[in-house]
């Protein structure tokens, strides 16, 4: 799925981010993580300026990029799931909630739907094992899920409406 | 330093699970309300502290000092609790804690099981402290171990560590003494002190508790292994996916340094230390120790092999001394209580306590710790209050996926550092998932392989291409496609990965399948030979249906169908569509009377 | 200092590593990722060897195991003749087609079996090809990705603008997989083409003409056009004739 944004217009913004940084290859993850927080994801331009920036190959600038899974190439959607499938909630049901989510707005775990409103990544666990299985959306905790429940979230964030059993 | 106070203190968790649960709005509604609470504290005498331990029952609100609980608390329930137990002296006897064997209310919760058993060393403070209050921490001790530690020689604080006998708790359990009198030992300067916030276990979120709750105590023992070795920087490699651990750690260095317990001339013992928070990028396999150096140098998470350790060459070449989160929350206290006190916890080979993170299918959800030496069955059953629902144990998954699991024939073990690798698992860091009769131990594994296929760093063979293999097999086992030489050839090549791999990822990846094969070999067979998941959670093994004898018909199972598969008349015995059923289990959760089973 | 390998007593020196000492006394010990111009990088594991210290035994990567006094080593146990059968048994089925894990995969006996083989591959991650790129200063490939996704590419699958189509990558890979395609005065690699310089003397298409350019870069002399601009065999006949003519 291609996606284009463009940010060079943008590159004083870029600039900013970038130069808090000493030009230094130790700091490649922190100025990614700022960079990926401004621009909800890492865009090309961006990593091309933090190879240069920090007098790194820019091959291994994108190889760390792709190695670390808390970055994304493709940008994320206006709500972003993060499903917990740590064992906890794995054991109690998270690949249905993930299997849900796929029903419903189409999309697997790394992908964004196609206008930009929903992305899903699974994380391997967000401390709320108690409230098994859960999933963040924007960074908001939805507890003690099942299908039922996922529909319910997802069409509270503007997603496809569910018919309400009688 | 301020007295203690007469006046009443009110605790909120507001660990990460509480949280999820309200436990901000239950903090906020206490902080807003009008005029009430500040007749009689001021507002620093309301705390958001860090997790209290008893996951399952929160969001709580702890009154001191007449040591009320109230669990379960919503912020609709803040007004009243302050005009009955804090402005009055009533006990709101619903929001207190049930027993759920004697049914009765306790007003104490260090009273129940769950408390009464634990020790708290490592989480001495956590629940207890407000974590961005430096203040806080220096009324319980807080940094006098450093100012200990600074009157000995630095050989002398090396020997303490090593006569206490802590061992790291991140897992590896190397003794730690011995690390940090390596590091000592060692000639090339600058060195380096790194803390180990990897926490990347699955349902563990000891470390977690920790950074959140209790900061400080991580900057002290760095700092005091900092004067021992003769570091002058550190570094604290926190999970990406712990934003309130970099909240709350961030917060304290800065405390810290204005304070002079980090930075120049730390208490005017010339001692020049200071720290700095890198933040990992979501990977695993960063909690190994050299894959998390390489990742602080700027480069992938690729471990490299240890055969000249860290101590001698580490982060950047030189020596470095990198412990984990639990064991340098350990160090102050070793100063503080001594070596010998210390080491009077625990087992002959594993002193001390060891926090765990008891979930899964068990009543009493959260952390807990224990003294080393404390059996599974005593943490399961009675800290733990067994499983819910009327459901069999039936495996306790220890150490993560390098864990393996362990059936009810050795509830009995011991848990520590030896006893659980005797026994085809290992401690790990601290993660105890309880399964039940609806847990596959087939999946179990494929999900532990599939797991470290994506997290494996790909670097080596044995790991990348052996654990590709393995889940292969797994998968087409669980799909019903697997046959007898599958068996054969996971015990082949696992064998070759534990021994081959290079880090300890790839060398403990075989062993959920090897634990699992040795202890549920007949659930494999089940699957290979009758094409039949016992649990019911292989989806193309497995059919339910509802047994007519134990039906009553009361049709919750029905009413929580999400495909509307179940079908049948009020009080007549139901039944399901199998044409329909997607398999999501919920009708075998809804059933009180056990009637849905597998065929 | 001295230690056996395989029951040989041979002198080694601080430093180095098991394998290293092995080569230099001609005991073979068989490897996929190692060359010696980038030493030992610990990733292929078919190196393992069995090393017994006080009493002790493991198994290590004899290409970053450095030496220590009185070691005694032992390149083939059944136990490591059983890991090395299973890694080219795993990497066979890995690239199937290739014809140097063919030719491995007979040699350490491997069996039959019903793991799945991939029929596109035939890169097994040596990464021999991004130590040689990187070696030559330019770094246009890297291994993206990680786990069982990890592969060899240039940044977003798109034509590198810094390689400089030397074919290093190529000439250091053991399966061949990197496609270097040669038509007249182009070469075609990681999807861009390059323009070859013909030697003056022989009129071999040596080099790419950014190849010839980076070197210059690098070297910081300005274009010596008369050597440059040889194939490595006529340079090599030039300089031993002013070796002549100096001697003489």
């Amino acid at each position: 799925m291609e996606i284009d944004v463009q940010i060079t217009s943008e590159s004083e913004e870029l600039d900013a981010i970038i130069n808090k940084y000493p030009g230094e290859k130790r700091y490649i993850m922190a100025i990614m993580h700022d960079l990926s927080r401004h621009f909800n994801y890492l865009p090309r331009p961006a990593l091309e300026a933090t190879a240069r920036h920090t007098g790194v190959p820019f091959s291994q600038v994108y190889s760390m990029a792709t190695f670390y899974k808390a970055f994304s190439l493709v940008p994320r959607g206006r709500v972003h799931f993060k499903v917990c499938d740590g064992t906890t909630c794995h054991i109690k049901g998270s690949q249905i909630i993930i299997d849900e989510i796929y029903s419903r707005l189409n999309i697997k775990p790394g992908e964004t739907t196609a206008d930009l409103q929903f992305s899903l990544e699974t994380v391997n666990c967000i401390g709320a094992c108690a409230l098994a299985p859960a999933l963040l959306a924007n960074g908001k905790v939805h507890p003690r899920l099942n299908a039922t429940r996922v529909r319910q979230v997802i069409a509270e964030y503007g997603g496809p409406e569910y018919e309400k059993k009688e | 330093m301020r007295k203690k106070s007469k006046k009443k203190q009110v605790l909120v968790c507001c660990g990460t699970g509480c949280i999820a649960n309200g436990g901000l709005d239950v903090y906020q509604a206490f902080k807003n309300n009008p005029g009430g609470l500040f007749e009689l504290a001021s507002s620093d005498d309301i705390k958001a502290t860090g997790c209290h331990g008893l996951c399952s029952s929160g969001p709580f609100v702890r009154i001191l000092p007449d040591d009320i609980t109230y669990c379960q608390v919503k912020a609709s329930d803040v007004e009243e609790i302050i005009e009955k137990s804090i402005k009055g002296s009533e006990l709101i006897n619903r929001l207190l804690y049930r027993d759920p064997q004697s049914k009765k209310r306790v007003q104490n919760l260090d009273k129940i099981a769950f408390n009464s058993m634990q020790v708290k060393k490592a989480l001495r403070n956590v629940g207890l402290i407000n974590p961005e209050s430096l203040q806080d921490y220096l009324e319980r001790q807080g940094y006098q171990a450093l100012h200990k530690a600074l009157k000995m020689k630095p050989e002398a604080v090396a020997q303490e560590i090593i006569d206490a006998g802590l061992r790291g708790r991140g897992g590896g359990g190397f003794p730690t003494g011995l690390k940090w009198k390596a590091c000592q030992a060692a000639a090339s300067t600058p060195k380096y002190i790194v803390c180990n916030g990897d926490e990347g276990d699955p349902g563990a979120f000891m470390d977690e508790s920790i950074m959140e709750g209790d900061p400080h105590t991580i900057l002290e023992g760095m700092s005091i292994c900092a004067y021992t070795v003769g570091a002058s920087k550190g570094f604290i490699y926190v999970r990406d996916e712990y934003a309130g651990s970099v909240t709350a750690l961030t917060r304290a260095i800065s405390d810290a340094r204005e304070h002079s317990f980090l930075g120049n001339n730390i208490l005017g013992s010339g001692l020049n230390f200071d720290i700095e928070i890198v933040r990992g990028g979501g990977a695993f396999v960063c909690g190994e120790e050299t894959a998390l150096l390489a990742s602080i140098e700027g480069n992938v998470g690729e471990p490299w092999d240890k055969y000249v350790f860290p101590t001698e060459k580490g982060l950047w070449g030189q020596p470095t001394v990198i412990n984990n989160v639990e064991t340098w929350s350990n160090v102050p206290l070793i100063l503080l209580e001594g070596a010998k006190k210390f080491a009077s916890t625990g087992t002959a080979g594993s002193k001390g306590t060891k926090v765990f993170s008891l979930v899964g299918k068990v009543v009493n959800t959260g952390l807990v710790e224990v003294p080393m030496g404390t059996s599974l069955r005593d943490i399961i059953f009675t800290i733990g209050g067994g499983v819910p629902g009327k459901r069999k144990f039936k495996a306790v998954q220890t150490g993560g996926p390098s864990g393996g699991c362990i059936p009810e024939s050795l509830l009995d073990l011991k848990v520590d550092f030896d006893s659980l690798s005797e026994a085809g698992s290992m401690m790990g860091s601290g993660g105890m998932i309880v399964m039940d009769d609806r847990t596959c131990m087939v999946e179990v594994a494929r999900y532990y392989l599939q797991f470290l296929a994506g997290e494996s760093c790909g670097k080596c063979v044995p790991c990348r291409e052996g654990i590709r293999s393995m889940l292969e097999i797994l998968e087409r086992i669980c799909n019903g496609q697997g046959c007898l030489q599958d068996l054969d050839l996971l015990e082949d090549i696992g064998e070759s990965v534990r021994t081959a791999a290079l880090c300890a990822l790839g060398r403990t990846a075989p062993n959920p399948v090897l634990s699992t094969l040795k202890y549920f070999r007949d659930e494999y067979l089940e699957h290979i030979v009758n094409h039949r998941c016992p649990a019911g959670v292989c989806k193309e093994l497995s059919e339910f249906y509802i047994d007519a004898e134990l039906c009553n018909g009361c049709g919750l199972c029905a009413k929580n169908c999400p495909v509307d598969a179940v079908q049948g008349e009020k009080k007549q015995p139901h039944v399901i569509d199998n044409s329909k059923c997607i398999k999501c289990g919920e009708c075998i959760n809804e059933c009180q009377f056990l009637a849905v089973k597998v065929r | 200092m001295k230690i056996l390998i395989d029951g040989i007593e041979i002198e080694a020196q601080p430093g180095e590593t098991i394998l290293e000492a092995a080569k230099r006394t001609g005991i073979h010990i068989p490897t996929l990722c190692y060359h010696e111009a980038f030493g030992g990088q610990g990733s292929c594991r078919f190196c393992m060897v069995e090393v017994t210290k006080n009493g002790s035994s493991r198994v290590v990567a004899s290409c970053t195991y450095p030496v220590n006094d009185g070691i005694e080593v032992k390149t083939s146990t059944p136990q490591i003749d059983k890991i090395r059968r299973n890694i080219a048994m795993l990497l066979y089925k890995r690239a199937p087609n290739s014809l140097f894990m063919q030719t491995l995969y007979k040699e350490h006996l491997c069996t039959e079996n019903n793991l799945t083989e991939d029929p596109h591959e035939k890169c097994i991650l040596c990464r021999l090809c991004v130590n040689a790129c990187a070696s030559m200063g330019v770094s246009a490939i890297s291994t993206v990705m990680r786990g069982t996704d990890k592969r060899v590419a240039t940044p977003y699958d798109d034509a590198a603008a810094v390689c400089i189509g030397c074919a290093a990558c190529a000439q250091v890979c053991p399966t061949g997989c990197i496609e270097v395609q040669e038509e007249g005065n182009t070469r075609r690699i990681w999807n861009r083409d390059f323009v070859m310089v013909a030697c003056e003397d022989c009129g071999k298409k040596f080099a790419t003409r950014e190849q010839l350019a980076y070197i210059v870069d690098k070297s910081k002399q300005d274009s010596p056009e008369g050597e440059l601009q040889l194939c490595e065999t006529c340079r090599r006949k030039v300089i031993a004739r002013k070796l002549e003519t100096f001697n003489g």
